[in-house]
């Protein structure tokens, strides 16, 4: 019965994106203010039945309804309930409810948090997304239903969630990471909307830039997290693959990152139009594009779902539409728009354009990683192979004059400036920067590697400049005084030196050994002395194994007792590994617990990691920025409502 | 109105991108080409699996073409494929050869194949399934299928009289398989 209930929940909705679709539409074209009105409302409605239908799905879940085949697919009743909730979007199906879920989720956020907007431009976005909307609910309802029955032989038991799957990261990452992914929809709305009406002024870029910092935030938290995830529950201790499904999450988060600052530009400079409504649509076109090659089965991923050509074609259709049908509405009316702010070579603005040079390379090099052995292949050339040392190079080229330009560029004046006064600081922050880096590695480490110093170096390249500019800004400024948006930047820039430090390092100083240890044995590695204390039995709700207790000493002081385990999940007949992990600041242990050998003794890998946690730390920080510009004064009162901060700022803490 | 032409470039590169996309998704991503189609079988000095005394070497194998086909008892794939190459050796003659790859032979660790085992097994199996094989090559160390760039089995080719490989095929070889991608090959094989 409930199932039923959610499934004409869903056509409901789908009823709801129709009408949000059409209505608008014809009160825009007749200037009916009444039809007009009924936009934020559709929007509302959308998201409560979308809302309904979830509830619907996780109550499946958690009840153990095996008659719904998404549930006897993907749960099991020895589930712990945590994870049967996380299994009603562990599935295809159950994930695109999600989706939609945080589709309707933000239409329903414009709906209530846009009432300042003049009433025709609030109308084209909803309507934008309501066109968006109809697409995706005609994919659920006609080829991905959730609710579809297993009646009348249903099993008496479900066939589990692989246990990979069954991790806290689960919980938390897929919902990060499609806020993000569907939140890029609403700047994409509102650049459609700002092309549809012509209105392009400086105003879209205003209003579409705290909603794409609050996506923007979403997305870079979700996948710092997945990267996390994959680290602590992968058991091998990597925490970027390059696989092509973190990469199509990556090109979005490029986009957007060269779409937050250009849409700085536009609004601040009247500069830049053009191209951020192109990056407006591109940021939500590459959200779709990975959707696709995750759901289509066209690359070879870890991440895929069970592929089928029919919801393949179905989507590529939908991307067609969507991401072809807004390509050819900007190559119509962007030749339109004059961007009347002038520049000099030296100013702001251009730092700002290469910012997104930079980054639009940087999406463009993934973008070619990862189809272009599909296309190498597809056109008959046989198949190759790209892998990490192509993107990991790329990235090193790219990565050092990105920095360096992160260093300087806040402090080059808007308009104009002169080059000369860019000669004393940097030099000597240049030179404090690799002399402070060389001591700290030598100090650290005992040993220099080239990459290692030259990461550390843009490290504090970055710091130094944002201190120096922050002490600046202040004897201007009082602290308390300056806007919230400008410790976005701080922040955003910190953070991702720290990502930079953290991957340098990592990379460079990470240390492993294979070791056979019998219990009560004892092993030395990179100082650390560790004891095999002992083996126990471990007794999980739907799993048994083994843990080994391992104690780590160094130097006769004690460090940290770690328990490394191996579980059996029996209902998929999976062996996992439960990697241990001791994690500070400034180092992981990570071990991972291997196979028993034949003479009783077991293989053990042991990893230290020093500052690989910078990497996460980092990747937050830079999501927190994201919710300082949506907390920015200016965008508190044009919203009139002090609800959107908290409420913004809570969701991304 | 005017219109740019360099605006239109980004839907330009889309629409060629969307057209791989198509393409792609109707064809297997797993699939690798081979190799070795189109080079010359390997050279080989293995004994026959029923009679470890009787040498093969690529010179016997040459100036018929033949089908050359991996296989192992404990394969089960395998066993599906016997009544198919059995029906296709009896209805168009195609010579077929087999190339017994065993699992568990692994001298560096203390593991020697049982032979005479084998043989039993062997009997055993095609005097149930059918036997469409001519003889078997024993390649116990697995340098013939190194060669041949085997991934397991089973794993079929098509060599013609000249010695030159002409298909290779990953899987079982079935009704569907043989009438779409190697009976075409076959039939223009010398």
């Amino acid at each position: 019965m409930i199932p039923e209930l959610g499934n004409f929940a869903l056509y409901i909705a789908f009823g709801f994106s129709l009408l949000l679709s059409i209505l608008p539409f014809i009160g825009l074209r007749k200037s009916n203010m009444g039809l007009m009105q009924t936009a934020p409302n559709l929007a509302v409605g959308l998201f409560v039945f979308t809302l309904f239908a979830f509830l619907c799905l996780v109550f499946a879940f958690v009840t153990d309804d095996f008659t719904v085949l998404n549930v006897a697919q993907n749960s099991n009743s020895a589930l712990p309930v945590q994870y049967k909730f996380a299994a009603s979007f562990g599935s295809h199906e159950g994930s695109f409810l999600l989706w939609l879920l945080m589709q309707s989720g933000w239409a329903c956020a414009v709906a209530v948090w846009s009432k300042s907007l003049p009433t025709t431009m609030r109308t084209r976005v909803l309507m934008v997304i309501g066109w968006i909307c109809v697409g995706f609910y005609a994919y659920i309802i006609t080829v991905s239903n959730p609710f579809d029955r297993t009646l009348p032989f249903f099993p008496v038991d479900g066939a589990d969630l692989n246990p990979l799957l069954q991790d806290i990261g689960m919980i938390i990452h897929p919902p990060l990471l499609y806020m993000g992914y569907v939140g890029m929809s609403i700047c994409f709305s509102f650049a459609i909307a700002a092309l549809l009406s012509g209105d392009l002024d400086s105003t879209w870029a205003k209003w579409s830039r705290p909603w794409t910092a609050v996506a923007w935030g979403f997305l870079t938290l979700g996948i710092t997290i997945g990267s996390w995830w994959a680290y602590s529950e992968l058991g091998w201790g990597g925490w970027w693959f390059w696989d092509p499904v973190e990469n199509a999450s990556l090109m979005p988060w490029l986009v957007a990152t060269a779409l937050l600052h250009s849409l700085a530009v536009a609004e601040k400079r009247n500069a830049f139009k053009s191209w951020t409504v192109f990056l407006a649509i591109a940021s939500f076109s590459l959200s779709l594009l990975g959707t696709f090659l995750v759901r289509s089965g066209v690359i070879v991923s870890v991440h895929a779902f069970a592929t089928d050509p029919a919801r393949g074609v179905f989507i590529l259709v939908l991307l067609a539409i969507v991401i072809g049908g807004s390509l050819l509405l900007y190559s119509l009316k962007a030749g339109l728009i004059k961007s009347v702010g002038k520049f000099s070579i030296f100013s702001r603005e251009s730092s700002l354009w290469l910012n997104n040079v930079f980054l639009v390379a940087a999406t463009i090099i993934v973008l070619l990683g990862t189809l272009l052995p599909l296309v190498h292949k597809e056109i008959g050339l046989g198949t190759i192979s790209i892998g990490e040392p192509f993107f990991n190079q790329m990235f090193t080229y790219l990565i050092v004059p990105f920095a360096l330009l992160i260093g300087i560029a806040p402090h080059i004046r808007w308009k104009q400036d002169k080059p000369n006064k860019f000669v004393a600081t940097p030099l000597i922050i240049c030179l404090a920067s690799v002399a402070l880096s060389y001591l700290w590695l030598v100090v650290e480490f005992g040993e220099v590697k080239g990459l290692a110093w030259l990461s550390t170096s843009l490290f504090w390249w970055i710091i130094l400049f944002t201190a120096v500019e922050l002490v600046k800004t202040t004897q201007k400024v009082r602290l308390t005084k300056l806007p919230l948006s400008h410790f976005a930047m701080v922040l955003g820039h910190v953070g991702l030196a720290f990502v930079i430090a953290g991957v340098g390092l990592t990379s460079q100083y990470s240390t492993e050994r294979d070791v056979k240890m019998f219990v009560g044995g004892s092993e030395s590695f990179s100082g650390f002395d560790f004891k095999f204390v002992k083996l126990q039995d471990v007794k999980g709700p739907n799993y048994d194994g083994w843990a080994a207790q391992i104690d780590i000493t160094q130097q006769g002081q004690e460090v940290s007792t770690l328990l490394a385990e191996k579980r059996f999940y029996p209902v998929q007949r999976n062996t996992m590994t439960e990697a241990a992990i001791d994690a500070t600041f400034f180092r992981d242990i990570y071990i991972s617990l291997g196979e028993q050998l034949p003479d009783k003794g077991w293989a053990l890998r042991l990893h230290l990691k020093p500052y690989v946690r910078w990497f996460w730390f980092g990747g937050i920080v830079v999501a927190f920025a994201g919710a300082l510009i949506v907390a920015d004064k200016r965008y508190r009162q044009q919203k009139s409502s002090v609800r959107v901060r908290s409420s913004a700022a809570a969701e991304i803490v | 109105m005017k219109y740019k032409l360099s605006l239109f470039l980004p839907l330009f590169i889309f629409v060629i991108l969307v057209g791989f996309l198509l393409k792609g998704l109707f064809s297997d991503p797993r699939q690798r080409d081979s190799a070795v189609v189109g080079k010359s079988f390997p050279e080989f000095q293995l004994p026959d699996l029923m009679n470890e005394e009787k040498v093969h070497s690529l010179q016997t194998l040459r100036g018929e073409k033949v089908l050359l086909n991996v296989w192992g008892t404990w394969c089960i794939t395998c066993k599906y494929e016997l009544p198919f190459l059995t029906k296709i050796k009896t209805e168009y003659g195609v010579k077929v050869v087999g190339i017994y790859y065993d699992q568990n032979h692994a001298p560096e660790f203390g593991q020697f194949a049982n032979i005479p085992q084998i043989q039993v097994e062997v009997k055993q199996l095609l005097a149930q399934l059918g036997d469409p094989y001519q003889f078997h090559i024993l390649d116990l160390d697995r340098t013939l299928s190194l060669d041949l760039g085997v991934t397991g089995a089973p794993e079929t080719f098509l060599m013609d009289s000249n010695g030159v490989i002409k298909a290779h095929h990953m899987g079982d070889v079935n009704e569907r398989v043989w009438r779409d991608k190697l009976a075409p090959i076959w039939n223009e094989m010398q």
